[in-house]
């Protein structure tokens, strides 16, 4: 699509050139991290009540929440408390003491 | 590195998981409960000797252990060395002198660990978390390659040199040298373009919003909920270069969301359902949302009609538009904004949206040189300076609240202060009053107030 009849002259201007300032956003408003939310929910669960299941689900959200990390100081601290909760819940799963006595459900 | 680190952390796991089998730890799938009751009870140091050294894994054998204290006592109870220890936990006396004896058989069998015959199912979660995070892993570097190729592509073909954009700007790419990259990444699945340095508009921001494909899961959400890729223009307007222009153009279905959503549509234009008589008019399937007929009657032009959102042209290169969104009372932090939303192609065929990519400088010269006539100005006018009055009206009343709250919370904070003082003033004046009656007649009180 030709310019159509405004001034055939070259429309860019270098002088009135900005460079880009990117948008200052505040903590507050930035997308939640669902990933890290929930990472952190199933390693705290997993490592409570030692359900291997959780852990290893904490572990894949972690690992999601990583691979979608945007700006790194904010996200790192949460992120890196959900992968030691699943880490830690894995260890004490299969490594430590077996489960109390409890009737096998 | 942070991927590294977890991969290093999978690695030992599963080897601890391959050792597992051969000590024989517990597992809590395992039905073996039927021991630890014997074991915890009768005393606490034998069983944890007997778990640490070989746990009981694989169910025991079918005859439950007879109770071990009885058998022990009889055998062990030895008068001259062990006088006066009563019967109830030979166990652990045993367990002090020697390892325990050989032959008490109860103990020792239902811990001797079973070789692994341990049913492949109860390690289902491990194998499946394990492969599933190794598909995560690569498919994140393979879905990081996808959308960068096809930012790439569209930023090859619309940003290089002499191509759309490098005849319209003069600034392109956020960097300051010369060969920054073109494209800002934001995200491994959202890339900004900045472009400046061209009349009538201060700068431009192109957003390519991909669909995650470095995302397993959310790779997986979105084929539930189709998303799509898609890149949003939005163009800053210089302030004397806009008239009173508010105008959206979508899909009519899309249409109705964007007026609910965005303010400035909401609080000025109606739907449009009129059609300039004798002209061309959009496809049927737009529909227009404006604040007034003369305007949209004259930037929706013929050429425009022609190339982009006529009956035919519609067809054939509309597919990947989305939305049209010019507003000179934009909420947000710049007002005169013009927003152009297109869907992607594929990397391959990008040349299917160059008429679209086309509307850009195109409008941004239209509007940039168009003057409202005088009559739609006084309408535009109008509808301008109410908003202006509900908007002054709005922060009086939030400024009258928050002053209000201030005076309350004063007024409460005085009313405690007062409360308590009133209490110790209370207390401090009957004993005033009583050393003065003492002495003199009854002063008269002048109660005080406290503020």
């Amino acid at each position: 699509m030709k310019e159509s009849s405004a001034s055939a002259s070259d429309p860019r201007q270098p002088a009135t050139a900005k460079m880009y300032v990117p948008p200052k956003v505040s903590p507050q408003d930035l997308p939640i991290d669902y990933a890290g939310f929930l990472a952190v929910v199933f390693g705290f669960a997993g490592l409570m009540f030692r359900y291997k299941l959780c852990s290893w689900l904490a572990i894949i959200f972690s690992v999601q929440a990583i691979a979608n990390m945007k700006n790194f100081e904010n996200d790192f601290k949460q992120i890196s408390m959900a992968t030691m909760f699943g880490i830690m819940g894995l260890v004490t799963s299969y490594l430590g003491p077996s489960r109390p006595a409890k009737p096998q459900s | 590195l942070l991927l590294l680190l977890s991969a290093a952390t999978f690695v030992p796991l599963r080897l601890l998981a391959a050792q597992r089998h051969f000590e024989g730890f517990e597992d809590a799938s395992d039905v073996v409960d039927d021991d630890d009751p014997f074991d915890s009870q009768p005393s606490i140091p034998s069983p944890s000797l007997s778990l640490s050294v070989s746990s009981p894994e694989a169910p025991s054998d079918p005859i439950t252990p007879p109770p071990p204290s009885p058998i022990d006592a009889s055998e062990l109870w030895d008068e001259d060395e062990f006088e006066g220890i009563p019967i109830t936990n030979p166990i652990s006396s045993p367990a002090d002198l020697d390892p325990v004896p050989v032959q008490d058989p109860s103990l020792l069998p239902a811990d001797s660990p079973k070789p692994s015959s341990r049913p492949l199912r109860s390690y289902t979660i491990e194998i499946v978390c394990i492969s599933f995070l190794i598909a995560f892993t690569l498919n994140y570097f393979i879905g990081r390659r996808e959308n960068e190729l096809i930012a790439l592509a569209w930023a090859s073909k619309f940003a290089t040199k002499d191509s759309i954009f490098d005849k319209n700007f003069s600034l392109l790419g956020a960097g300051e040298h010369k060969d920054a990259p073109l494209l800002l990444k934001e995200a491994r699945d959202v890339f900004k373009f900045w472009a400046s340095g061209r009349r009538c508009c201060k700068g431009l921001i192109a957003t390519l919003e991909l669909k995650s494909r470095h995302d397993l899961i959310s790779r997986m959400w979105e084929m539930v909920f189709m998303k799509k890729d898609t890149i949003t223009f939005e163009v800053m307007m210089n302030d004397d270069a806009m008239d009173h222009v508010v105008l959206a153009v979508a899909r009519r279905k899309a249409s109705k969301a964007m007026q609910k959503e965005t303010r400035d549509l909401q609080r000025f234009t109606s739907v449009l359902a009129w059609a300039p008589a004798g002209r061309k008019w959009v496809s049927e399937e737009l529909a227009i949302v404006a604040e007034s007929k003369e305007v949209t009657g004259d930037l929706i032009t013929d050429v425009v009609l022609d190339q982009v959102f006529g009956e035919k042209a519609f067809e054939k290169f509309g597919k990947g538009f989305i939305s049209l969104h010019f507003s000179d009372q934009y909420p947000g932090s710049h007002s005169k904004m013009l927003i152009f939303k297109f869907a992607l192609p594929d990397a391959k065929n990008m040349a299917d949206m160059t008429r679209l990519v086309a509307l850009v400088p195109y409008y941004i010269d239209l509007i940039g040189h168009y003057k409202l006539s005088s009559q739609a100005r006084s309408k535009t006018d109008a509808a301008r300076s109410k908003a202006a009055q509900e908007a002054y009206k709005e922060l009086q009343n939030a400024r009258r609240e928050a002053l209000q709250k201030r005076k309350e919370e004063k007024r409460r904070f005085i009313d405690e202060a007062e409360a308590k003082f009133t209490v110790e003033a209370i207390s401090k004046r009957e004993e005033k009053e009583r050393v003065r009656q003492s002495k003199k007649s009854k002063p008269r009180i002048k109660m005080m107030r406290s503020h």
